[in-house]
């Protein structure tokens, strides 16, 4: 070990995606100061913590080494559940959301059930899974939104809670203090990286691989529940097309962040400021009035981009050994 | 086989529109696009991969083809085979970054499906090429032998050339070969990464001919045609193949099977349809099917590995 | 006393093969048990049985005289039987601590973990090996021989009463193994029951108090103090007869040039300086024990390990072999893969399809088309020359038998005509009868003039076959032995090639 600090601490995952980050912020606010207006740091930060809570969804699965493909079908079926259980039913929105995560938890754990106890991949179940839940929300809503949203929830979606932080951060930060705390200091945590960084020797060492698969899934479900919610109180509706364009960030972002998608290695900061960037990224593109397509295009090259150093981390981690 | 012609028979005999020459015209140019698709997935589900990006591929080969016929007016002889190897082209990046990197099909075909869109959409600018030749659109309503649709007639040709390709051909063989089992086909003299490769670009241009074929059937090349990144693709290209009893793990493919697949699918649909099911709800069925059809696959696995063969 | 663990006529089948048939085996608190067999024995299905991998179709398992059913390895563990496979188990990205605490990092899914207490925890269990390292250190960071002791510590930490260990000094050098043994000594003296199962018979006899042996699935003898036998005693068991065997008698070595020629060979895996030939008709062995480089080197010669200087001769001109496809069309060279079931055969595939892979090329049209027919007109000759037993050619190879799925893995090479075999251990896992047409086959071939490259780790196998013996270890070749079929001095001449070896420290 003849590392010095500086070099391990830019093994560290974080640490790259984070250079970028202040990087991009610095050139785009040279290059257009209302970057940073307090308006748009409000919507640069909306964006962020709803995104955060999807790749955070993403996350968790990709450490036990799977992918959770029906990850946007249940936010969208969560958010129009939410809404609907507040225009139909008029329940206070306290009680409609403990109802969205309840139904995100089920959701997530019927998806990990199936996949646990069968050993079929993970892929093709959560994409019977995305079918089925994206035709339950066009069944209930048949493509129509829900207007009747309380004033109160497009509150928490819209106003600022302090300067230029919206309300929205609060549920990011829970989120995001949890689930580093899940990953470094709690059981299941380990135990889901265990399975994900060597499944064998996880089953081995008396680890329930069905049973941490399962909450894995559930912890999944809960994360895409809250971030639909979220977006019903930001967009101030619940709409059915809510998590058909999660698939791609929800992995973008996490890779980005250094996690490995075999599993078993992911980061919690990294994840964060992958989110960071790609929304550094969209915000630029509308400010400067660039044709929003080329998000896309950002964002898979972004994913190449990602995985190649990864990539070469892991190559140079491979040689140091040697 | 027989679950078709059962659902077939009850549907027919529940409902009088069923049968109609128009109903299952209709019907027939439906089976015919999404065979063609899950051929598409097929091809590369062989390698034990997969390829997120066949809905993306179709529509910017459509729109290549588009852009072909309509801007420099080439004839169609000139035209399709150009759609085709743009789809090839693109189906074969995909493959060399999977084999160059290491990195499972998954994460490349789910970037590049966000490129390939992107692009198309961005030099396209979301428009619809609609001056097609007449013919395209007629190639879309052609009936062969007074009911069935010409669509069904291209995939039944291309199911039979998959299967003579994989069967009696030394690049059919290698694919599967290489697919079933990378490293001992490496070691027997099979190039496994060309194979994988090959097998991508064949997966590019099968979307590229399913692409053609919704533009034959809606006698213009849309961008919108497979949904958002050509998501609304990846059902069908993955129901028909695990229906039809292709391996998911790669090494043995169906290629007949994923006609019937396309076919049961088909004829469920449309009779639900009829039976006035919601056509949303339809949707959360397909996913149904899709389930059952996996946890039949994984039987079948099962039984496999019991007999040592995998 | 109470056996710590006994097997009862246990038995167990796979498709096709009868694993274990009426096996008995009894362990008691406070000694070393020795496992012995050769391989395809029944030893790891045996393992597999005790740690609950596996259920036996008949008999039982008892610890401390009590039956015991195991659904799975989670309930083994429970009960207090430790493992350690010839795989690493550990969790390389986790700290050493949390590895050998994995099973009790908290009570309950949710509970924080104390890494402080942890750590703490496991540096006792680390003492108590000798191993004075910081708990905190990743496992990724450890020498192969230290992952091994970090898991023996993972089994003792959870109570374990019963050790298995499953060739825990394959890759380790004589120093590291002696460390191992004072250890597993130590915990014997404790009380630990343990099994340990090797290849090397001096290390059984150095320090195993009993032995059980198992060949063909059967016990070849159960329970037997090791001081009551000698090593012709324990081999003759588990090789069925006399090791010494002398049937062919010496070939001259041909006078042909070289078909291939290595001269100061040395590859990104690590060999260095190798140089040797073989030539038309000639049965070179390489010798040497697992982890030696062997097969590496037969991946170096097929392109798929990179060379990094040297040179390699293919029939008098400098070769330059990029792939295995290169080796065999361009070069004439094939490679019977020691782990047939990943790298040998195509097992979902039929007999048809893996015995022609090799001559798809060569057999179809300009347009890339062939028929079955050309193939079974090109193959079926050789597959009936190798006496291959199966109903039809269409057959799925994976439900034939080790034996023929092995002669359809060389039938294929014969077919394709190749002008040099690389055959790397042909008869693991394969019973007697079909071991000794191997081998007869082997020699027809060099009769024929096919030169062969052996590998195998099986000494009576190396010296009935081979002509001329290469000795290998640490990735360099330590020696060469002229075989004159004297059992007796080639193979004390070839250990001690890789004695001297060991004795450096340079082992890998």
């Amino acid at each position: 070990m003849n590392d010095s600090k500086l070099t391990r601490a830019f093994d560290n995952d974080w640490i790259g995606p984070a250079l970028v980050s202040l990087v991009a912020i610095a050139a785009i606010s040279a290059l257009q100061p209302s970057f940073l207006s307090s308006f748009n740091i409000l919507v640069l930060l909306s964006a962020i913590a709803v995104n955060m809570l999807i790749a955070l969804g993403q996350l968790v699965i990709i450490a036990v080494g799977q992918m959770n493909l029906a990850l946007g079908s249940i936010g969208g079926l969560v958010a129009i559940s939410f809404a609907a259980m507040m225009e139909i039913w008029h329940l206070p929105p306290l009680v409609a959301m403990g109802g969205g995560l309840a139904i995100g938890v089920i959701a997530g754990m019927a998806s990990g059930f199936v996949i646990a106890r069968t050993g079929i991949s993970a892929f093709i179940i959560t994409l019977a899974g995305l079918q089925i839940f994206k035709g339950i929300n066009l069944g209930i809503t048949e493509a129509q939104p829900f207007y009747g949203v309380p004033q109160s929830v497009k509150d928490f979606g819209n106003v600022a809670l302090a300067g230029p932080i919206p309300w929205l951060v609060l549920p990011m930060v829970a989120a995001a203090v949890f689930m580093w705390v899940l990953f470094n200091r709690l059981r299941i945590g380990r135990y889901i990286l265990a399975i994900g960084g060597n499944r064998n020797a996880a089953e081995l060492s008396g680890i329930n691989l069905d049973t941490t698969v399962i909450w894995a899934h559930a912890l999944s479900g809960l994360l895409a529940a809250g971030a639909g919610m979220m977006l019903v109180a930001r967009l101030q509706i619940g709409h059915p097309a809510i998590g058909e364009d999660w698939l791609i960030s929800s992995f973008a972002a996490p890779v980005i962040g250094g996690a490995i998608l075999s599993g078993g290695h992911v980061s919690v900061v990294g994840t964060f400021f992958g989110v960071v960037i790609i929304a550094i990224i969209t915000q630029a593109l509308v400010l400067f009035a660039i044709d929003p397509f080329v998000v896309q295009i950002v964002l898979g090259a972004l994913i190449l981009w990602a995985v190649g150093i990864n990539r070469l981390r892991e190559m140079r981690v491979a040689r140091a050994k040697a | 086989m027989v679950l078709i012609a059962l659902a077939f028979a009850v549907f027919a005999s529940a409902l009088p529109g069923f049968t109609t020459p128009f109903s299952l015209f209709a019907i027939g140019r439906q089976i015919g696009i999404d065979t063609m698709i899950g051929l598409a997935m097929m091809a590369v589900i062989v390698t034990g991969g997969l390829d997120l990006s066949v809905g993306a591929i179709g529509v910017s080969a459509a729109m290549v083809f588009g852009w072909l016929c309509e801007r420099l007016g080439l004839p169609l002889a000139v035209s399709i085979p150009g759609a085709l190897l743009f789809g090839a082209l693109l189906g074969a990046i995909n493959g060399y970054t999977v084999v160059r990197s290491g990195v499972h099909s998954f994460i490349i075909t789910l970037a590049s499906m966000s490129i390939f869109f992107g692009v198309m959409i961005f030099l396209t600018k979301a428009e619809a090429f609609r001056g097609l030749p007449p013919e395209v659109a007629g190639l879309g309503r052609l009936k062969l032998g007074g009911k069935v649709s010409a669509l069904l007639a291209v995939s039944l040709a291309a199911c039979v050339a998959l299967s003579v390709f994989y069967r009696f051909t030394t690049l059919g063989r290698r694919m599967l070969a290489a697919g079933a089992n990378p490293r001992a086909a490496e070691i027997s003299g099979v190039r496994t990464g060309r194979m994988i490769i090959a097998c991508h670009a064949l997966t590019g241009a099968l979307a590229a001919l399913a692409g053609l074929m919704v533009t034959a059937r809606t006698g213009a090349a849309v961008p919108s045609m497979a949904g958002q990144l050509g998501q609304d693709w990846l059902l069908p290209a993955f129901l028909a193949p695990v229906l039809g009893g292709t391996l998911l793990s790669g090494g043995r493919v169906a290629v007949f099977g994923t006609l019937l697949g396309a076919a049961f699918v088909n004829v469920i649909t449309s009779g639900l349809l009829q039976l006035r099911v919601g056509e949303f709800w339809i949707q959360a069925c397909l996913g149904l099917i899709l389930l059952a059809a996996v946890l039949a696959d994984r039987g079948r696995h099962t039984i496999l590995r019991r007999r040592g063969l995998v | 006393m109470t056996a710590a663990l006994e097997v009862l006529h246990a038995s167990k089948s796979f498709p096709g093969v009868k694993a274990l048939d009426d096996v008995s085996l009894t362990l008691q608190p406070g000694s070393i048990h020795a496992l012995l067999g050769e391989n395809g024995a029944g030893k790891s299905t045996l393992i597999k049985i005790v740690t609950g991998l596996h259920r036996p179709d008949a008999g039982e398992v008892r610890l401390n005289g009590q039956a015991v059913g195991f659904a799975n390895p989670r309930q083994a563990v429970a009960a207090g039987i430790g493992a350690v496979h010839q795989e690493r188990n550990l969790v390389t990205r986790f700290s050493i601590g949390e590895n050998i605490m994995l099973e009790r990092l908290g009570a309950h899914a949710l509970s924080p973990i104390d890494y402080g207490q942890i750590h703490a925890e496991a540096a006792k269990w680390l003492a108590l090996l000798d191993l004075y390292i910081d708990p905190r250190r990743p496992v990724s960071s450890l020498s192969v021989a230290q992952m091994q002791l970090v898991e023996i510590g993972k089994a003792l930490a959870l109570q374990t009463r019963v050790l298995l260990l499953d060739e825990p000094t394959a890759s380790l050098t004589p120093n590291e193994s002696q460390v191992l043994f004072g250890i597993l000594r130590r915990l014997r003296d404790d009380g630990v029951a343990i099994v340990f199962v090797s290849h090397k018979l001096e290390e059984v006899f150095d320090l195993c108090d009993t032995v059980t042996v198992l060949r063909d699935g059967r016990n070849a003898c159960s329970g037997v103090p090791l001081k009551d036998l000698d090593r012709q005693a324990v081999v003759k068991m588990m090789i069925g007869r006399d090791e010494r065997i002398a049937k062919r008698a010496p070939r001259p070595r041909a006078e042909t040039a070289p078909y291939l020629e290595l001269k100061n060979v040395a590859t990104s895996a690590g060999h260095r300086d190798i140089s040797f030939s073989v030539r038309p008709g000639e049965i070179i062995g390489l010798y040497g024990l697992v982890g030696a480089g062997r097969s590496e080197l037969a991946k170096a010669i097929l392109g798929q390990i990179r060379r990094t200087g040297g040179e390699i001769r293919v029939a008098g001109k400098p070769a330059a072999i990029a792939s295995p496809a290169d080796a065999l069309h361009k070069y004439g060279i094939g490679y019977v893969s020691e782990d047939r079931k990943q790298e040998g055969l195509i097992l979902l595939h039929s007999v048809l399809g893996n015995a022609g892979i090799t001559v798809w090329r060569r057999l179809s049209n300009a347009l890339g088309f062939l028929r079955d027919r050309t193939i079974i007109d090109h193959t079926a000759p050789v597959l009936r020359q190798l006496e291959v037993k199966t109903p039809s050619v269409y057959q799925t190879i994976g439900n034939l038998s080790g034996g023929n799925q092995q002669k359809v893995s060389v039938a294929k090479w014969i077919a394709a005509g190749v002008k040099l075999l690389i055959i790397d251990e042909p008869t693991v896992g394969i019973d007697i009868k079909t071991k000794a047409y191997l081998h007869d086959l082997i020699h027809d071939l060099a009769e024929q003039g096919t030169a062969i490259l052996l590998i195998t780790s099986d000494m009576p196998e190396m010296v009935d076959v081979a002509d001329h013996i290469l000795v290998m270890s640490g990735f360099a070749i330590k020696g060469e032995v002229e075989n004159d079929r004297n059992y007796e001095r080639v193979s004390q001449a070839i250990m001690g090639f890789i004695h001297d070896n060991a004795s450096t420290g340079a082992a890998a």
